[in-house]
């Protein structure tokens, strides 16, 4: 292998692919970034057995070859190199990969390609039901829904993100043990059937860091035998294995109605919760929200405490528009954080019925999204 | 007061005692008679735990109709002629005492026809004496019905459990027997509702299956060959070993779970346990014991059953071979056959090429191996050093000085498992899991004393179905576990409906990979595993038992921040010495004691 490229773009396809490398491997070679001339561009590749990731960078070749080479040490050093063209070159004897930069210069031993497990591509993967997304669009949703999902691998179903397919639409959907998020959208999707499928939460939560700036669609393709799937996007693939299960039925989940519903300004929600966070920190995370409905004269207030047994205590007011009856209720901060977040809206609904049923966020107007929260209790 | 004779209702009701315990031993007692007159159908009844009645039915031999008064007789058997059968016992039952004690402390009525006869023969027995007797016609075999257990010794009654607890037992009474007789269909029904049914089709693992669940059941070993013992005993071995054991992956909280049968006699004994225990050493998480069903096959010469009068224990002329038979014969079918723990359903390597897969395979093999030699290869010599070592350390380490903690400063971390500090007074070593148990023991103790424990409710309410103990344990304990932050629910006769966890356990990290469903089963198991009959104390034990349920690991890498807010939050503990059950988690070394080590002075 003889090749030339420039150290910009070498870095940037590093940075990429470098997501996917396996942090603590068994495998040696899983910790290696695949290099491969590909039809006069060179082509970087990652895996860790769950997701992959391919990315093509332009390069002038001259001689065609593969080899893997250490993803931390390789990386470094181009990040450390100046911006300027790398001639790389491989000894195919000693599989050792030579890189000159400027007056910098490195040689770095490999493992032989053929030790690499097969990362497929679009063109390899061999797949069916082609869709399009919006780019911007799509990573909206990611965000929308993947906060939501288990971090800890007891269902390993919750660990993944619920995408469901039906005409014309898409819907995500999250849950961990304690909280759910929902969010749609009409993505313009023209597909015959309708299609399910659950997508781990972090192949999603990489390709919405990768797919960051990008103007083109995402191309969307599921295997046949619906094991794995793939991200399409310009210069780069992703490829992730899918969750084999039933994801939990979330509608029976949704609570049907509400007796009262309190709408707030999102920033001044978020900015009350995580003051009341403060103080919450030691004690469960515990927030106490106290919803007074509004009479003539005065205006509908939430009051939010936060109360730690050790340091003290935090009482926040804000002013809110109420219809139905007024309610205590306790959360957890945390969720209410993430939720809060990600909701997008200048305004946001709670919608609430008793201290023991779980709490709606909803944005007020904009994109169709939802997020359960189970409230916490105190015991007397 | 003079010395006299004791009346014989007295006699008899204090004999009873001794092997009539609980409603459980009654179930033990007929279910040994019913399976020593040959029968291939057991099936066991019982209402409100044992306690209004009990009835054993089968078809085996029958008693003769002259016979039948004889059986209510003390030391009456047809098992025993002379006592040299005493060496050479063969049959469950022998000393002739059981029914004569169940007669003592309870109405029995039986009902029995031999095959050979046309009419069965029907007996009532009250307080030790027959009150009538008929013929009546009957099915082939015996069924013993036995009511009131108890009525006429309150003494017994008052210590009697839940009728819950008392069917749990009773439930594995049942199931043991079903283990070591596989070839006989055993049935149980508790208030009517059938709880267990072995097919009596000769293999165990279909009755593993019965017991357990498939699920469980595919996760068992099956005891390879005949374990033998020496082989200086001819060329047979001494002891065979069979059964099923857990692979590594499966475990549990306490030792319930190992089940030991000796000449199909379920047997309860700490050295054969521990023999189990020890061949998983260096597989399982520290505190947690395997499940096993181990059958011992040996010469009833070599083993003496008459210790006891509930035979539960048992004494063999040469201990050290059987337990080292046990040990070896679980050892080895665990290094050949335990699988790769599996990663729960995280999905598989898609495109590994396969030499890979064989040599991780291999390697894994290769530690296994290396483990096993470890545990066998130290000798005795190596273990009294050992010993030795430990001792000598216990002496010298300091109890840490004053009940509070000075104020200290993390250094670092040992073996994922302690955090080493620097105090005013020298170097202290910390137990993470030991320490964050006691931060939040006292946390939440604090919080239930002012009733302010806080619970998570859970997205989607759990099931919990129960095998009888444990529902029985919950039962006990419901209104309990409800005040320190679950929310707990009957739905339906064992199941329950888990609504809310109390937040400590809801907390990131705290569940470390089970859901709340195998969370709870572990603090039941747990709450098993002590018996205290203080109510008040019972609380504090389920909180302790939350706590250690929700503590930080061993084996869990923590960040310097996570160190040092550990050590902040024991520094500010009342008792920061010992965890809730007493172990110590801090270890110091004084500076002097370093600067004597190394010779500084």
């Amino acid at each position: 292998m003889k090749i030339s490229c420039l150290q910009e773009n070498l870095a940037r396809g590093l940075s990429t692919v470098g997501r996917a490398v396996a942090a603590r491997s068994t495998l040696p070679v899983l910790s290696n970034i695949l290099f491969e001339t590909d039809e006069g561009r060179l082509r970087l590749a990652a895996t860790n057995l769950e997701i992959g990731i391919s990315s093509w960078i332009g390069a002038r070749v001259e001689e065609e070859g593969r080899i893997t080479v250490p993803a931390r040490l390789l990386t470094e050093f181009v990040n450390s190199l100046p911006p300027a063209p790398i001639d790389i070159e491989l000894a195919e004897r000693t599989q050792t990969l030579n890189l000159k930069c400027a007056r910098y210069e490195a040689n770095i031993k490999g493992i032989d390609a053929s030790e690499f497990p097969e990362v497929p591509t679009a063109e390899t993967i061999g797949g069916r039901n082609n869709l399009h997304l919006e780019a911007d669009n799509f990573r909206q949703m990611i965000e929308q829904a993947v906060f939501a999902a288990a971090t800890d691998e007891s269902r390993p179903i919750l660990t993944g993100v619920l995408a469901k397919f039906h005409q014309g639409g898409l819907t995500l959907a999250a849950a961990d043990g304690f909280r759910l998020a929902v969010t749609s959208a009409d993505v313009g999707v023209d597909l015959d059937e309708s299609a399910k499928v659950i997508i781990p939460a972090r192949a999603l939560s990489e390709l919405a860091r990768i797919s960051d700036g990008e103007e083109d669609d995402i191309e969307l393709i599921i295997t046949p035998n619906r094991n794995q799937i793939l991200f399409h996007l310009g210069n780069t693939d992703v490829v992730s294995q899918l969750i084999d299960g039933n994801f939990p039925d979330y509608n029976q989940i949704v609570p049907k109605a509400h007796s009262t519903r309190t709408i707030l300004g999102t920033q001044d929600l978020l900015k009350a919760v995580k003051v009341a966070f403060l103080f919450a920190r030691d004690a469960a995370n515990i927030i106490r929200f106290n919803i007074v409905p509004g009479s003539e004269l005065s205006p509908g207030q939430l009051v939010i405490t936060g109360t730690s047994a050790e340091y003290g205590d935090n009482v926040s007011e804000i002013d809110a528009s109420i219809e139905g009856e007024g309610i205590e209720i306790a959360f957890n901060a945390r969720y209410m954080i993430d939720a809060l977040t990600v909701v997008g809206t200048n305004e946001v609904a709670l919608e609430t019925s008793t201290a023991s049923s779980p709490g709606v966020i909803r944005p007020v107007g904009g994109t169709d999204f939802l997020c359960v929260i189970m409230p916490m209790h105190i015991t007397r | 007061m003079p010395i006299r004779l004791l009346p014989p209702d007295v006699a008899g009701k204090i004999a009873a005692g001794e092997v009539v315990e609980r409603p459980a031993s009654v179930v033990k007692e007929l279910v040994e008679n019913s399976i020593d007159a040959g029968a291939a159908e057991v099936r066991v009844e019982i209402r409100e735990g044992g306690q209004r009645l009990i009835r054993v039915g089968d078809n085996g031999r029958g008693i003769p109709e002259d016979e039948v008064a004889l059986a209510f007789a003390r030391h009456a058997t047809s098992k025993l002629t002379d006592v040299s059968d005493l060496d050479q016992i063969e049959t469950l039952g022998f000393r002739g005492e059981a029914l004569a004690s169940i007669a003592a402390v309870s109405q029995v009525t039986l009902l029995s026809r031999p095959r050979e006869q046309a009419v069965g023969q029907h007996l009532r027995v009250e307080g030790g004496q027959v009150v009538r007797q008929e013929g009546r016609g009957s099915p082939a075999g015996t069924v013993v019905t036995v009511e009131h257990l108890f009525r006429n010794v309150p003494a017994r009654l008052k210590f009697l459990r839940q009728p819950q607890t008392e069917a749990g037992h009773i439930h594995s009474i049942v199931t043991n027997y079903a283990l070591a007789y596989p070839g006989i269909r055993f049935s149980l029904t508790s208030d009517e509702r059938l709880v267990f049914q072995s097919s009596g089709n000769g293999q165990l693992y279909d009755v593993l299956i019965a017991i357990y669940g498939l699920d469980l059941a595919e996760q068992l070993l099956e005891i390879e060959g005949a374990g033998n013992g020496q082989e200086t005993e001819a060329s047979h071995p001494a002891v065979a070993v069979s059964g099923f054991v857990s692979t590594p992956a499966l475990h549990r909280a306490n030792r319930r779970y190992i089940t030991l049968f000796v000449n199909r006699r379920w047997i309860q004994d700490n050295s054969l346990s521990h023999a189990v225990a020890q061949a998983y050493h260096g597989m399982l998480p520290v505190g947690r014991h395997p499940l096993a069903v181990v059958l011992l096959d040996m010469d009833p010469t070599e083993v003496d059953v008459n210790v006891h009068p509930t035979k539960r224990e048992v004494r063999f002329r040469n201990g050290r071979l059987v337990f080292g038979a046990v040990q070896r014969a679980v050892r080895r079918t665990l290094v050949e056959q335990a699988p790769v723990p599996s990663l729960g359903q995280r999905p598989q390597s898609w495109i590994v090429p396969d030499q890979f897969a064989a040599a991780r395979d291999w390697q894994r093999r290769q530690a296994l191996m290396a483990a096993g030699r470890d545990a066998a290869g130290r000798d005795a010599a190596d273990d009294a050093q050992l010993a030795l070592e430990l001792r000598r350390a216990q002496g010298e380490l300091q109890p840490v000085g004053p009940v509070r903690l000075p104020l200290l400063r993390v250094v670092g971390q040992v073996g994922q498992t302690y955090v080493v500090a620097e105090g005013p007074q020298g170097m202290y070593l910390i137990d993470q899991h030991a320490a964050h148990e006691r931060v939040l023991y006292e946390r939440m103790l604090a919080d239930h004393n002012e009733q302010e424990v806080t619970s998570q409710t859970l997205l989607e309410p759990a099931t919990l179905d129960l095998d009888p103990m444990l529902s029985g344990v919950l039962g006990e304990h419901l209104a309990s576990l409800n005040r320190v932050g679950f929310a707990l629910e009957p739905f339906g006769r064992s199941s329950y409906l888990l609504r809310a966890i109390p937040s400590i356990l809801a907390a990131q990290g705290a569940m470390a990979g089970s859901d709340a469903r195998e969370i709870m089963v572990d603090i039941l198991e747990m709450l098993q595993q002590g018996d205290d009959p203080l109510a008040d104390r019972a609380e504090e034990r389920l909180i302790a038992a939350v706590c250690k349920r929700a503590a930080v690991k061993a084996g869990q890498t923590l960040s310097a921040e996570e160190m040092q807010q550990l050590v902040r939050q024991l520094e500010q503990c009342e008792s920061p010495r010992t965890c809730p059950h007493g172990r110590p988690t801090v270890l110091h070394f004084s500076a002097q004691q370093l600067e004597k080590e190394f010779g500084r002075r």
